[in-house]
């Protein structure tokens, strides 16, 4: 297990930032979603031992949260949300001393400041004042510090706020990387869905302090049995002409269209109307749950 | 330039304990500080006394040994007392006593200035960049981070006065050719280093708190001159028109004719409030007391005839601050600067 919460609750106040909260995580990459003010961040502080919570227990990388702060945060690489800096520093510098910080001698942290920053595709900058850095140059900036001591956990919180496209690919692909070759276990906590979706397999999802949904992507993303995604040859226009006329729902989507069938129709009735127009089918098959659909069920149901 | 130029290796270093964890901070800063070409000559300069001092103990040596490197200087010591250079020896201590008080009296206000130059950025930077969720998520405690940044001014402090008063110390034993040295003057090397850390410890303290107060380093300074100028301003002012309070009061009394003990004399034979408003007073008070300087003034001023005898002893021709109330304002300074930074600089146990 990567982390376990046992009934924790945590209070500001009046304010419930963790309702009762259960959990039980497999190691890998794990998406942690939520709106705004759902408790993603104080879930993220709890695992690194930085809140009190009110009630219950838990463990992360197999050590109490509640008594080995300082031992979890030696294992867990972490990247905030917010910009913040060591201020008057140069990147390699910046990168050094959060190893440093974290226990590693002043020689291993420069030298593995320098193979970090290089990996963060930084090597040009680590030189210039952090200060000067783009957004993009501060969030990998942010990851170089969070993996210099090699983690075996990394927690990104919101990595990819406020960057442009290109930086944010990079982002991804660099979180994607670490977690699918280099076996690092990796928490991603951010409300864009398609960024959750390219880099985690295992999801969890808060609103108001209290879990929605948790598990495996694929799992949630529901097999649908009446509505299909279907391309065909021909025009496909005509094609969702004719099935209207069956009795079934069509949208198109691009190059596809997706058909929900009447009740009690099966997907007979898709192969039957394109036999009658003589049309040749390309691609069927059942629709799936998007992890968008899946996030606003469960925020509907709660 | 392509992202994945060099791929991610994983590390199979050792990570130290926590115990020495704050050391990194204090690293940290002392290198960020280095940086500032006006704190490396405000370093130069304030080694310049240490040079001053460790000539005195050294000549001192060489003079109770009669030695014939500084005859041809005899003449120019025409201002010590007769007595005194017929036997160095016996004023040995009272000679170191007043060299180390001198020096740390001058280190005293040139620590100032490298507090000036050093301590404003201190907090008020990582609050301004944000950095305390850097620091607080990896393993330090937050008393870890206050030890480090504490530790930056202590090693500048420490370095203008601890490091050159044992360095001096060194020289003028090794100058003197006599063991015994060592038993009489190593209660005072103990009060300097004791002091230097007193300075350091208390306008560390101090000066954290201020920084922690703004996110405007420039704002700290200013503070900071407050604290160090502004008070010692006021307490010179308020002392001042008592002064004038007293005299006016002396001439009144003296016109009605009366005889007799007057009451501004028995006022001037009380403990004086006012130096307690400044800063650098009190810290000069304790450390007087800390390094017997008033005693060594005692014992050389009796070699003067009476007349002389007050201005030989300026320190001690007044009614002095009790060195016990000095030492209680900058204890309840302390108190103060911890609140501060216990308030200031919080955790992150709550919200956004």
């Amino acid at each position: 297990m990567l982390f376990q919460f046992s009934n924790i609750t945590k209070t500001y106040g009046d304010v419930t930032a963790l309702d009762h909260l259960n959990l039980d995580v497999p190691e890998g990459a794990i998406g942690l979603l939520g709106p705004n003010g759902s408790g993603k961040t104080t879930m993220i502080r709890t695992l690194l031992g930085l809140v009190s919570v009110n009630e219950g227990s838990g463990r992360v990388l197999g050590k109490d949260f509640r008594r080995q702060q300082l031992e979890i945060r030696r294992d867990v690489g972490f990247a905030p949300e917010d910009e913040c800096l060591f201020p008057h520093t140069v990147g390699v510098e910046f990168v050094a001393y959060a190893g440093e910080l974290t226990g590693m001698r002043r020689t291993d942290a420069l030298q593995r400041a320098h193979e970090t920053l290089d990996y963060v595709g930084l090597g040009e900058a680590r030189y210039r004042k952090v200060e000067s850095y783009s957004t993009g140059m501060k969030q990998r900036l942010k990851l170089a510090s969070a993996v210099v001591h090699d983690p075996k956990l990394l927690i990104l919180d919101e990595p990819t706020n406020g960057m442009d496209p290109a930086g944010r690919q990079q982002i991804l692909e660099l979180a994607r990387d670490l977690t699918m070759n280099k076996g690092m276990s990796l928490l991603f906590s951010s409300h864009l869905l398609p960024d959750v979706e390219a880099v985690c397999s295992y999801v969890i999802v808060l609103a108001g302090g209290k879990l929605l949904a948790q598990g495996e992507i694929a799992e949630l993303k529901q097999v649908h049995r009446h509505a299909f995604e279907v391309r065909v040859k021909g025009d496909l226009a005509l094609f969702a002409a004719r099935l209207e006329r069956a009795g079934c729902a069509v949208s198109e989507w691009g190059e596809i269209l997706k058909v929900v069938l009447p009740a009690e129709a099966s997907p007979q009735l898709i192969w039957a109307a394109a036999a009658d127009a003589g049309e040749q089918i390309r691609h069927l098959r059942p629709q799936r749950s998007t992890l968008e659909e899946v996030f606003l069920s469960s925020l509907e149901q709660a | 330039m392509p992202v994945f130029d060099q791929g991610y290796q994983h590390w199979s270093g050792t990570l130290s304990g926590h115990a020495w964890r704050w050391l990194a901070i204090t690293r940290h800063g002392i290198r960020v500080a280095l940086g500032n070409r006006w704190l490396k000559l405000a370093l130069f300069v304030a080694w310049l006394p240490a040079i001053a001092l460790a000539a005195v103990v050294c000549f001192w040596g060489l003079l109770e040994q009669q030695s014939a490197l500084i005859q041809s200087l005899l003449p120019m010591l025409g201002f010590l007392d007769r007595e005194m250079l017929l036997d160095p020896r016996a004023y040995r201590m009272e000679v170191w006593t007043l060299s180390y008080g001198y020096f740390m009296l001058t280190e005293l206000r040139l620590a100032m200035v490298l507090i000036l130059l050093v301590g404003p950025n201190l907090i008020s930077q990582d609050l301004r960049y944000n950095a305390l969720p850097l620091y607080l998520s990896r393993p330090l405690r937050r008393i870890d981070y206050f030890l480090g940044k504490w530790g930056v001014i202590v090693s500048f402090v420490g370095a203008v006065t601890v490091l050159p008063a044992i360095a001096a110390y060194v020289l003028g034993i090794l100058f003197s050719l006599d063991v015994a040295i060592i038993k009489q003057t190593f209660p005072l090397l103990l009060a300097s280093v004791c002091y230097g850390l007193i300075i350091a410890g208390s306008a560390g303290t101090l000066i954290l708190a201020l920084s922690a107060l703004s996110r405007s380093s420039r704002y700290v300074a200013m503070f900071w001159l407050a604290v160090w100028i502004g008070s010692g301003v006021v307490s010179g002012v308020l002392l001042g028109i008592e002064h004038e309070a007293r005299r006016h009061a002396s001439r009144r009394l003296e016109r009605g004719g009366s005889g007799g003990v007057t009451a501004p004399d028995v006022e001037s034979t009380r403990a004086d409030w006012r130096p307690l408003v400044s800063y650098t007073a009190n810290l000069a008070r304790v450390g007087e007391e800390m390094l017997g300087t008033p005693e060594a003034w005692d014992k050389l001023a009796k070699l003067r005839p009476g007349a002389e005898r007050d201005m030989t002893r300026p320190r001690t021709s007044s009614a002095p601050t009790p060195w016990t109330w000095s030492a209680g304002v900058l204890a309840a300074l302390f108190g103060l600067s911890v609140w501060i930074l216990h308030r200031s600089v919080k955790s992150l146990d709550r919200l956004k």
